[in-house]
């Protein structure tokens, strides 16, 4: 079934980051995770020990997942085992990404991302764009 | 269902990428399942305007 080779002749990545992971080799069992609160301020204002992920739903709320009720019989048929690759090349990687060389069985990746951002109220006798 | 697969020949030349973030996958292989969920919220409270006040602490 799965038997194929992976061969990248050359690969570069410049940042790996947050909890990302480079593999060379197979696997059989991925999960990955990720939040993030990403706050943006029209002034430089940022408190360290602040930003809570219980207080907002969208870190706690299911993500549905349509059931595969559809029975598959599948057949793989390898006429030449190798996947060639001669070059990658990467700029970042990061939040729980996976950079993969090879092969795997289960890959389960989630990420929950909450944006919020802060405005100064507007000014009345400000002036509109030129 | 009945689905039937030939792997011929795959030779790629060049991957340029400029990033993967937020749990995503950049594979060369194979994998039985691939499973992947994202949730994303910019609703219209996320706009705070006024008085900068700190988010919830820790």
């Amino acid at each position: 079934m799965l038997q194929r080779t992976s061969a990248v002749d050359k690969i570069t990545i410049d940042t790996i980051s947050f909890s990302s992971v480079f593999e060379i080799g197979d696997s059989s069992y991925i999960q990955g995770f990720s939040r993030a609160i990403a706050v943006q301020r029209e002034a430089e204002f940022f408190n360290a020990r602040e930003g809570n992920y219980s207080v907002y739903p969208i870190f706690s709320e299911s993500i549905p997942l349509l059931p595969i009720e559809e029975e598959i019989s599948i057949q793989t048929t390898q006429l030449n085992p190798v996947i060639k690759v001669q070059n990658i090349d990467v700029i970042g990687v990061s939040s729980s990404s996976i950079i993969h060389i090879g092969s795997s069985k289960h890959i389960s990746m989630e990420t929950r991302v909450k944006h919020i951002r802060q405005l100064y109220p507007k000014r009345n006798n400000q002036t509109g764009r030129a | 269902m009945n689905y039937q697969v030939y792997n011929r020949d795959l030779c790629v030349g060049n991957i340029r990428v400029l990033g993967v973030s937020s749990s995503s996958v950049l594979m060369v292989g194979d994998t039985e399942t691939i499973q992947l969920a994202a949730t994303f919220d910019t609703p219209a409270e996320s706009l705070l305007v006024g008085p900068f006040v700190p988010l919830t602490p820790e």
